[in-house]
């Protein structure tokens, strides 16, 4: 179980905020890109890293209650998922790092459950 | 969702809770071009609904505010380099004729397209789950078409037989199968 604030790893890992809260607790990490199965697989709370960056990836968000979404290799959302990220106050935070080079430094952290 | 028929199972199932009677599938899958295609009876969709179609955020279910249905399948379509359209009418504006055609287009030699999965299976399910709807079903490949429509086997049955006994829905299934093992 990991157990840590957004705000910590965002700090060691230097991400970019792109938008919303960074003071919610994380409880574990989630990495893929296929939405579906993002959609099964995300936990409420779980920080999501994916390449997907249409506005589908913030309503599985929403719908897991993730705890943020990081973009890997510094993939940018499209405008109506900035839009809805807002408006549904989904975190989003992205990296120049690739899925698997984020994995590794989350690594440290401890496995998630 | 990792196969094509989950996703054409989803999207007729938007017909069906439509209140439709009569809902046509169709799939042409010639030439590494796929069109699936919706046509239903049900009660439509507002212009203002129609627009909303494509954004996740919107849907009619009062359980949960998420709809991922229509957003999913437009994402593999423009994944596959199609698209999607959907045209209705709305049974409040127009009660006398109204429903909604889907028309979805797909690439399917593309990379990014999945597995067709279990086609027949999804006719079967659906006739079983909803006997009373009079589904017409076609699907033309390069090696032929396989064709299913529930009216022309209720008219056989008659009255009183559903679709959804063992015996009809055995039937249906031998019926695919055999169908489908000829356009291989």
């Amino acid at each position: 179980m990991l157990k840590m604030k957004l705000s910590d790893i965002i700090n060691s890992l230097s991400l970019t905020v792109v938008v919303g809260d960074v003071e919610r607790d994380l409880e574990g990490v989630y990495a893929g890109d296929f939405l579906s199965r993002a959609m099964s697989r995300v936990e409420a709370g779980d920080l999501w890293i994916t390449i997907m960056n249409n506005v589908n990836v913030i309503a599985v968000a929403s719908l897991t209650d993730a705890a943020a979404v990081l973009l890997a290799e510094d993939v940018s959302l499209m405008s109506d998922a900035l839009e809805a990220a807002r408006e549904k106050d989904v975190t989003v935070l992205s990296s120049g790092l690739s899925v698997y080079e984020l994995c590794v430094a989350l690594g440290k952290f401890g496995t998630a459950s | 969702m990792e196969e094509f028929s989950l996703y054409v199972l989803d999207i007729v199932m938007n017909s069906v809770r439509a209140g439709a009677e009569n809902i046509d599938v169709s799939l042409d899958d010639r030439g590494g071009l796929l069109t699936f295609k919706v046509t239903d009876d049900g009660c439509g969709m507002t212009e203002e609904q129609l627009e909303r179609l494509s954004d996740p955020f919107f849907t009619t279910r009062k359980t949960r505010g998420v709809g991922l249905g229509v957003p999913f399948l437009k994402m593999l379509a423009e994944q596959t380099g199609g698209d999607v359209k959907v045209s209705s009418v709305a049974a409040s504006e127009s009660p006398e004729s109204h429903g909604t055609t889907l028309v979805a287009t797909f690439h399917s030699n593309h990379i990014d397209f999945i597995p067709m999965g279990d086609i027949k299976g999804t006719f079967v399910t659906l006739i079983q789950g909803n006997p009373d709807v009079n589904f017409t079903f076609v699907h033309e490949t390069d090696g032929g078409e396989v064709r299913l429509s529930c009216a022309e086997l209720k008219s056989v049955l008659g009255d009183g037989i559903p679709l959804s006994s063992p015996e009809v829905l055995a039937w249906i299934r031998g019926y695919l199968a055999e169908a489908y093992e000829e356009i291989k």
